[in-house]
């Protein structure tokens, strides 16, 4: 019977570093969507860039929670 | 005494008289020779038989016969059959499994040791028999002080029970000190040092039996998990989290009286001498994140040593154990996934995990093993070596929607030779992975549309 061991997708030791970096990215991120919100006015807003810039926040930020959490010790 | 000599040999001229119980191959024990260690509180039985066949048709399988009370407190018989001669001896696995007989005289118990081939007429077989007893040292006096020593009985046999014909038997015991208070002698019964011989005894009939009790002292540790529940939570993002409850009691004689822990400190020699105040588990090698805690907190007396075949965790309770005192903990640790999760060449995933307590020399009467598998394991299937009790449950842990399947495997009476691998197999999409992030990006995401929606909404009641 082959005995091929299944390891973590991606290595363990990465965990802190990409958890700070997808976080990073994430917070510029929304930062940029924040920023969007209180500059543009209720005319020139669009919808589309909003929807698009908090989806690629929230996905950062999602995978970045994820990441933190299991560098912490919480293996989910 | 003397009387107890009479109903003795009343007993065995009882035993000698039943007729002798025909099994269904003639079967004859033609050497027997017995080592019985009873160095510490698990007692180990070491039976080499030359088992000759007498009948006239090929002998598959023999039985091992066991009292009524030795039956209750088997925890593990293995058998091995020896091939070769001297320094060129193999030693082959026998399958022994439990057997029930119709006509048992007296509640005895029996195992099935099937041979590797079947023994024609007139062949003999040298086989190698190992049985752990579980609770058959019975201290007495029953409840010491803390000054005494603690001495027990043993119960057994000077002649083997078996349901065949012995033609020449002897019968070792091992004492751990020379301090043996009293033993029945059956003659040719003797004692030097350490050990006891009985023996050797000449053709005696089949369920031949001679009772005798040996006192003598033992004090070695009787550490005693009333109940171990080991949770083993397996996460595919690279760990392994074991989780251990502990109930520990000591088993030997009952402590009476005070605890002078001044006498104690002093003359340690002479005081608690059957008590016990460190233990040690036996980890794996690359654990790490060890943590040693009662419902108090953190408990710091102990020593870890990592290494590459095995860890070592020293600990201590917070207090020595005497005679029927309990000591309650947990214990945790943490292993890489790769070293115990493979996949199979079928697809399934399989967990590769050692069964048992990780306490050496201690007997556990209820262990518990929980297999926590991942969110989205399918089929689970556990494949070990003995016979435990399986059952299914649901856990619900973090990020978890439908709950993880736990996998529950309890079986009682557990010494350290049941510290054997077993595997639980499981079918896994590697997608569902996905399920946890997706979960967190979707929380973020409302964060973000309910923000969306309290900028854009308007609440005026005036016309603009």
């Amino acid at each position: 019977m082959a005995a091929k061991p299944i390891a973590s997708p991606i290595p363990v030791a990465l965990y802190p570093t990409l958890s700070v970096f997808t976080l990073a990215i994430g917070l510029v991120i929304t930062a940029i969507f924040f920023i969007y919100e209180t500059t543009s006015s209720r005319k020139n807003r669009s919808l589309g860039k909003e929807l698009a810039t908090s989806a690629v926040a929230s996905v950062f930020l999602g995978f970045g929670s994820l990441f933190l959490l299991l560098a912490s010790g919480v293996y989910v | 005494m003397a009387a107890r000599i009479g109903i003795f040999a009343v007993v065995v001229a009882v035993f000698l008289s039943i007729p002798a119980f025909s099994s269904a191959q003639d079967l004859q024990i033609v050497n027997a020779e017995r080592r019985i260690d009873l160095s510490s509180h698990i007692v180990k039985d070491f039976l080499t038989l030359k088992v000759e066949n007498i009948g006239i048709s090929p002998a598959a399988e023999m039985l091992l016969a066991f009292s009524p009370t030795q039956i209750k407190n088997l925890a593990m018989v293995q058998a091995l059959a020896i091939t070769g001669k001297k320094k060129k001896k193999t030693y082959l696995p026998l399958d022994v499994k439990p057997a029930e007989q119709p006509d048992a005289p007296n509640d005895t118990g029996y195992y099935r040791v099937t041979f590797v081939s079947p023994l024609g007429p007139g062949e003999t077989v040298s086989l190698e028999v190992l049985y752990i007893l579980t609770n058959s040292l019975e201290p007495f006096p029953v409840e010491i002080t803390q000054s005494e020593s603690q001495l027990v009985y043993y119960h057994d046999s000077a002649v083997i029970l078996s349901p065949y014909h012995v033609k020449q038997q002897t019968t070792f015991v091992k004492t751990p000190s020379t301090r043996v208070e009293s033993f029945t002698s059956i003659e040719p019964a003797n004692r030097a040092g350490k050990e006891i011989k009985y023996g050797p005894y000449e053709n005696r009939a089949s369920y031949s039996y001679a009772p005798v009790i040996i006192h003598f002292e033992n004090n070695s540790p009787f550490a005693v998990v009333e109940e171990l529940v080991r949770e083993i939570e397996i996460s595919h993002w690279g760990s392994l989290q074991i989780t251990e409850h502990y109930r520990l009691t000591h088993g030997g004689a009952r402590h009476k009286g005070v605890f002078s822990r001044v006498d104690y400190q002093s003359k340690r020699s002479v005081s608690g001498a059957s008590s016990f105040n460190a233990l040690l588990a036996v980890l794996p090698p690359r654990v790490n994140s060890v943590y040693y805690r009662d419902d108090i907190g953190n408990i710091s007396t102990s020593h870890l040593r990592t290494g590459f075949r095995k860890s070592e965790l020293e600990f201590e309770p917070r207090y020595p154990l005497f005679g029927g005192w309990r000591a309650t903990f947990i214990i945790g640790y943490r292993v890489p996934l790769e070293d115990y999760l493979f996949e199979a060449s079928d697809g399934r995933r399989y967990l590769n995990f050692t069964f048992g307590c990780p306490l050496v020399e201690t007997i556990v009467n209820k262990l518990t093993i929980k297999v926590v598998l991942p969110e989205g394991s399918k089929d689970p299937y556990a494949i070990l070596p003995f016979t435990v009790n399986q059952d299914l449950q649901v856990k619900y842990s973090y990020l978890d929607i439908v709950g993880r399947t736990v996998v529950v495997l309890q079986k009682d009476n557990v010494v350290p030779t049941h510290n054997v691998p077993f595997q639980v197999y499981y079918t896994f999409k590697p997608i569902y992975m996905l399920a946890e992030p997706f979960m967190l990006v979707s929380a973020f995401f409302f964060v973000f549309v309910a923000s969306l929606a309290y900028v854009h909404i308007d609440l005026n009641i005036a016309r603009k």
